[in-house]
C-alpha cells in the first residue's frame, strides 16, 4: 500500500519524535502517501497510514479529515488550492476563482477533463501580503490576475 | 486540603482536584454534557462554565483545578448567562425530536435544557442533518442528535482499549462516527449507550420499544461472567425490557460488557418452555406441575429408591446456575443417599484439574505492574477482568501472554506461543529460572530441564516486577498436564511473590465450589457417571450438545433406555427432547431470586426482576417441592434467602487435590481446544439475537498452523469438525484452536 520510498520519507519525520510517539508523524505521512496517490487519500490509505504508525484507524481519519490539504476525492495532476479568506476576498478572489471555473470547465472540487487540474477553495494561507493568491504544489502564486493565472495554468504540464 | 468558597459557602477540597469533582461530592448542581468521571477531561462542551472571582472569562468546572482561597460563583448572573449562551448553541443544531427519541426522560440535553434552555429559539436557520450510519446490531446511531461531548470516543480510547468512535471533519462538518465499515466491535461497547447525554447513541434492540419512564429499574447481576457486574433490569408488565449498568467501584465500577447488557433478549425467545411436561409412550404432553412432579417422583422411586440403589442416580448442573439452586440440589443428592453430582461438565479429564486459588481482588488488578496471561482470551472471556488489566497496562503495567494463539487483546501483549503440551514445560522453565535467581533449591522433577530462552525472559518480567499476577484461563482446563500447569503457577507465584487469579471456570463456579457441588471420594464424577450403569439423571439447566466435553458419551448415556430423566430447562431442545422423560420449566436469570459468588468470593444476591413465563418457576422452588414429595427432611424453605442464610452458616470444605507436577505425561499428536463464543456460553445467551447477529457472536474459525493443515490434510476453505479452517501463522504447532458459535460437534472431540 505504501511504498518503500514513501516509507523511508515517513520514516525520517518519524525519527524526529521521540521514540513511542511516531503518531505524530501521522500528517507528513500522510502528506506523503496522498503525493503519490495521485493527490487522494483513500479510506485504505488512511488506514494503511495509521497502520504504518501504529494508531488507530480512526484517529489518522480524525486528522486527514480536519485539514484542507488532504483531499478525499480524485484530484488533478496539479491542484490549485485558491484562498477565499478575507484578505483574498476583499481583492477580488472570487471572481478570479470564477474565471478559472470558465477556463478549466469545472467548479471548485472537480478534476479537469484532461485530468491535468483540480481547483479547491482553502482558507487563509498566510500570504495576505501578495493576496489574491493560491498555491500549486509547494509553490505560492501571489497578486494574481486573470493574466497571470491564465498564464500560469497554460504552462501547467 | 485547602479551602475553597463556592456559592457563599465554605468547602475544602484537595488542591489540583477538579472543581467539578468538589461541586458534585457536596450536592452543588454544575450542568455538563462532556465530562464524565470515570473519563479523561475534554472540556469540549463548555456546560459547567462558573464564575471564578479574579479570572477575566467564565471557567468550566471540569478542569478548572482547585487552588487555596478560590471563590466560586455557580449560581450568580454570569454564570447564569455563560450556561444558559452555551445550551443555546447546543440546541442550534439538535433535532430536538424528543417525542419520538429512546434517550427521552432520561435525557441530559433534555434535563439541562428544562434548567437552562430559553422556551423560544432565536435561530430560525436550517439545521444541520447527519446521515445516519450502522454501526452493528447493538448500537442505534441518530448522529443530527449528537452535540460532539466526546464521551464515546474517549470511552473507546480510554475503556474499551480501543479507538472506533471518532471525530472527523471540521466546524459544522464535524461527526462523531467510526472509521470501519464493519462498525464497532468492542466486547464493552453497549457501554456508549450509557455514556451518550443524548439520543445519538441508543439500544438497537431497545429501539421504540417503550418511554423510558415507563418502566421500574430492579438492581440485579450479572451471572455470565466472574465479574458479576453490577446491574438494572428495567422491567415494564413483567418483562424485562432493557438491562443498563450500576455503580460498583469495587467490581465493575459503572461499566458492564455487551454480553451482561444484551442477553435479556433471550428471555422472550419462542423456545422458552411454558409448560411442565412429560413422556408418555415416547410422546411429549403438556401437563399440570403437580402431575409432572408426581411423574418426576415415581420415576425416580421406581428406578432408584425403592431398589434402594442411589449410587445409580446423577445429578448434573449447569455452572450458571444460582447458589441456592446447587445448594438444594446437591442436598436433595445427599439426603437421597447419592454422591454423584458435578457441574464440571466441559472438563475432559476430572482426574487432573485445575486447583488455583485466586488471590487477588478486582479492584487490585488494575494496580499491578506485570501480569502474565496463561491461555485465556481474556478480552472475550471475562470482559471485565481484562478491563482492569487494560488501565493496569495504560499506567504502565508490562502484560505478557502464553498461549497457544495469539489473541486480539486491546493493550499491547507480549506474546509466547507455544503448542499445548508445552506450556508446563515453559512454566517449569519458568519456575527454574526463578528458583535460580533466588537460590532456592531446584526440585527433581526440575533437575534436567533447561529453561526455553521466552521461559527466562517470562520469569525475569516477574522478577523485575513488584506487584504481579499469573492468570489462569479456560484454555488450559482440557490440557492432559492441566493439574500440573496449575501447581507449577502456584510455585511460580510463590517463589516470585506473585498473585494468581484463576478464570479457568466461570459463571457461578465459585458457587457451586461453595457448596461442594462435587462428589467426595466415595461419588462418581459426571464422567464417571457417563461411563456407569445408571438407572437416573436429574439435571439442572444443562443442554449436552454445549455444555459436555464428552458430547458422544453423555448422549449415550442418558438416552438408554431404561435410565430416567428429569430435566429442568429454561429453553426447549431436541436433545433434552430425545432423552428426557420429564422436562420442568426453569427461571431463566433475571426471573429468579439467588445468589452469585464472583471471582473476589463476594456473595452477591438479587431478587427476580420480573416472574417466569407461563407455568415457569425458579429453580430452588421446583427442587424444594420436588424433595418435599420424595419426603426429604430439612427442605421447609420459604425464600432463597433462607436457603442462602443456611449455606452462610455451613462452613468452606476444603478439598484435597493433587499437588504433584509432572513433565513427562504423553500428550495427543494433535489438541483441539474447542472454546464456544462468548455468546454461547449459556442458554440464555444463545438465544440473545442482537449478540448473536454482532460480530463477537458470529466468530467461527478453526485456527491452524500449515504444519498442522499438513498432518490433518487440510487447507483454506475447508472444515474441520464442521468449522471453516483458518490457516494462520499466530497459532502454535500440534493443535487447532476451534473458537465457535456452534454447537461441541459430536464425535469430534476425544
Amino acid at each position: 500500500m505504501i511504498s518503500n520510498k514513501a516509507k523511508k520519507q515517513i520514516d525520517a519525520w518519524v525519527a524526529k519524535y521521540p521514540e513511542g510517539r511516531q503518531s505524530s508523524a501521522v500528517m507528513e505521512a500522510l502528506k506523503i502517501v496522498q503525493a503519490e496517490n495521485n493527490n487522494q487519500l483513500t479510506h485504505d490509505n488512511i488506514q494503511a497510514v495509521a497502520d504504518y504508525l501504529d494508531m488507530p484507524g480512526i484517529a489518522a481519519a480524525e486528522v486527514a479529515t480536519f485539514y484542507e490539504n488532504y483531499n478525499h476525492q480524485p484530484m488533478g495532476k496539479h491542484v490549485i488550492r485558491f484562498c477565499h479568506n478575507i484578505s483574498c476576498m476583499l481583492n477580488g478572489a472570487d471572481d478570479l476563482i470564477a474565471h478559472l471555473e470558465t477556463k478549466l470547465g469545472v467548479k471548485t472540487g472537480e478534476v479537469s477533463k484532461d485530468g491535468l487540474v483540480s481547483v479547491k477553495k482553502v482558507e487563509c494561507l498566510g500570504a495576505c501580503v501578495g493576496a489574491p493568491m493560491f498555491q500549486i504544489g509547494d509553490q505560492y502564486y501571489e497578486n494574481l490576475t486573470i493574466e497571470k493565472i491564465d498564464e500560469i495554468v497554460d504552462g501547467l504540464k | 486540603m485547602v479551602e475553597i468558597e463556592i456559592d457563599g459557602q465554605l468547602v475544602n477540597a484537595e488542591p489540583g482536584e477538579m472543581l467539578i469533582a468538589v461541586t458534585d461530592r457536596e450536592g452543588i448542581t454544575v450542568p455538563r454534557f462532556c465530562y464524565h468521571k470515570k473519563l479523561s477531561i475534554s472540556a469540549s462542551c463548555r456546560m459547567c462554565l462558573v464564575d471564578v472571582e479574579g479570572a477575566p472569562k467564565p471557567q468550566p468546572a471540569c478542569s478548572t483545578p482547585i487552588a487555596d482561597g478560590m471563590k466560586i460563583h455557580t449560581q450568580n448572573e454570569r454564570a447564569k448567562a455563560s450556561q444558559k449562551a452555551v445550551m443555546e448553541f447546543l440546541l442550534i443544531n439538535h433535532p430536538l425530536d424528543c417525542p419520538i427519541c429512546d434517550q427521552g426522560g432520561e435525557c441530559e440535553l433534555q434535563d439541562v435544557a428544562v434548567e437552562y434552555g430559553s422556551d423560544v429559539s432565536r435561530f430560525s436557520e436550517g439545521k444541520r442533518l447527519v446521515a445516519p450510519s450502522d454501526i452493528g446490531p447493538l448500537i442505534q446511531t441518530d448522529m443530527t442528535r449528537c452535540i460532539h461531548c466526546t464521551r464515546c470516543v474517549r470511552f473507546g480510547s480510554e475503556i474499551a482499549g480501543i479507538m472506533e468512535m471518532g471525530g472527523t471533519g471540521r466546524g459544522e462538518d464535524l461527526k462523531i462516527e467510526p472509521f470501519l465499515a464493519e462498525g464497532i466491535t468492542s466486547e464493552l461497547s453497549g457501554n456508549m449507550i450509557d455514556v451518550c447525554p443524548v439520543g445519538a447513541l441508543t439500544s438497537k434492540p431497545f429501539r421504540y420499544e417503550l418511554r423510558s419512564w415507563q418502566m421500574n429499574a430492579v438492581e440485579s447481576i450479572a451471572r455470565h461472567d466472574l465479574t458479576g457486574s453490577n446491574l438494572y433490569a428495567q422491567t415494564y408488565k413483567g418483562k424485562v425490557k432493557r438491562v443498563v449498568s450500576g455503580d460498583n467501584d469495587n467490581i465493575n465500577e459503572t461499566w458492564i460488557s455487551d454480553r451482561d447488557r444484551f442477553s435479556y433478549e433471550g428471555l422472550a425467545h419462542e423456545d422458552r418452555l411454558l409448560y411442565p411436561q412429560i413422556k408418555v409412550e415416547g410422546q411429549w404432553k403438556e401437563v399440570e406441575w403437580s402431575v409432572a412432579l408426581d411423574y418426576a417422583v415415581k420415576g425416580l422411586k421406581n428406578n432408584i429408591l425403592n431398589s434402594r440403589n442411589a449410587q445409580k442416580l446423577g445429578g448434573l448442573a449447569s455452572a450458571t446456575a444460582t447458589t441456592e439452586e446447587l445448594y438444594l440440589m446437591q442436598k436433595m443428592l445427599r439426603e437421597l443417599g447419592c454422591e454423584n453430582l458435578d457441574y464440571r461438565l466441559n472438563v475432559k479429564n476430572l482426574d487432573k484439574t485445575i486447583h488455583l486459588p485466586s488471590n487477588i481482588k478486582l479492584a487490585k488488578l488494575e494496580q499491578v505492574d506485570y501480569a502474565l496471561v496463561v491461555g485465556a482470551n481474556l478480552r472475550l472471556e471475562q470482559p471485565m477482568i481484562n478491563h482492569r488489566l487494560c488501565k493496569a497496562q495504560l499506567a504502565g503495567a508490562v502484560m505478557n501472554a502464553l498461549s497457544v494463539k495469539e489473541f486480539d487483546f486491546n493493550y499491547p501483549v507480549g506474546n509466547t506461543i507455544v503448542s499445548p503440551n508445552q506450556i508446563a514445560s515453559t512454566l517449569a522453565g519458568v519456575l527454574k529460572h526463578v528458583l535460580e535467581a533466588k537460590n532456592q533449591e531446584i526440585p527433581e522433577y526440575l533437575s534436567t530441564l533447561t529453561p526455553s530462552s521466552e521461559a527466562t525472559d517470562l520469569a525475569n518480567a516477574l522478577l523485575n516486577s513488584e506487584q504481579a499476577v499469573i492468570i489462569l484461563g479456560e484454555h488450559v482446563l482440557n490440557n492432559t498436564q492441566a493439574n500440573s500447569i496449575a501447581n507449577l503457577i502456584t510455585e511460580i507465584a510463590k517463589h516470585s511473590n506473585s498473585k494468581t487469579l484463576n478464570v479457568s471456570a466461570t459463571a457461578n463456579a465459585l458457587g457451586a465450589q461453595r457448596v461442594s457441588f462435587t462428589p467426595n471420594s466415595t461419588g462418581m464424577n459426571v464422567n464417571d457417571m457417563l461411563n456407569a450403569e445408571m438407572s437416573a439423571f436429574l439435571l439442572l439447566d444443562v443442554i449436552p450438545e454445549y455444555d459436555f466435553h464428552h458430547v458422544d458419551s453423555a448422549l449415550a448415556a442418558l438416552s438408554k433406555e431404561d435410565v430416567f430423566v428429569v430435566s429442568l430447562n429454561s429453553f426447549g431442545n431436541e436433545l433434552v427432547s430425545q432423552y428426557a422423560d420429564v422436562i420442568l420449566p426453569m427461571a431463566a436469570m433475571y426471573e429468579t431470586s439467588g445468589t452469585h459468588i464472583n471471582i473476589d468470593h463476594k456473595l452477591q444476591s438479587f431478587s427476580a426482576a420480573v416472574s417466569a413465563p407461563g407455568e415457569a418457576k425458579p429453580a430452588w422452588k421446583i427442587l424444594k417441592v420436588l424433595a418435599d414429595l420424595l419426603e426429604l427432611p430439612g427442605f421447609h424453605y420459604e425464600s432463597s434467602a433462607q436457603v442462602l442464610s443456611e449455606v452462610a452458616h455451613q462452613s468452606e470444605v476444603d478439598h484435597e487435590y493433587d499437588s504433584s507436577i509432572n513433565l513427562d505425561e504423553a500428550t495427543p499428536a494433535i489438541e483441539t481446544i474447542w472454546m464456544h463464543s462468548p455468546y454461547q456460553t449459556d442458554e440464555l445467551l444463545r438465544h440473545a439475537s442482537s449478540l448473536q447477529a454482532s460480530k463477537i457472536g458470529q466468530m467461527n474459525a478453526a485456527s491452524m498452523s500449515q504444519a498442522t493443515a499438513d498432518v490433518l490434510s487440510l487447507k483454506s476453505g475447508d472444515r474441520y469438525l464442521g468449522v471453516p479452517v483458518d490457516i494462520t501463522d499466530t497459532t502454535a504447532d500440534q493443535c487447532v484452536f476451534v473458537s465457535s458459535n456452534q454447537a461441541t460437534n459430536m464425535g469430534g472431540l476425544s
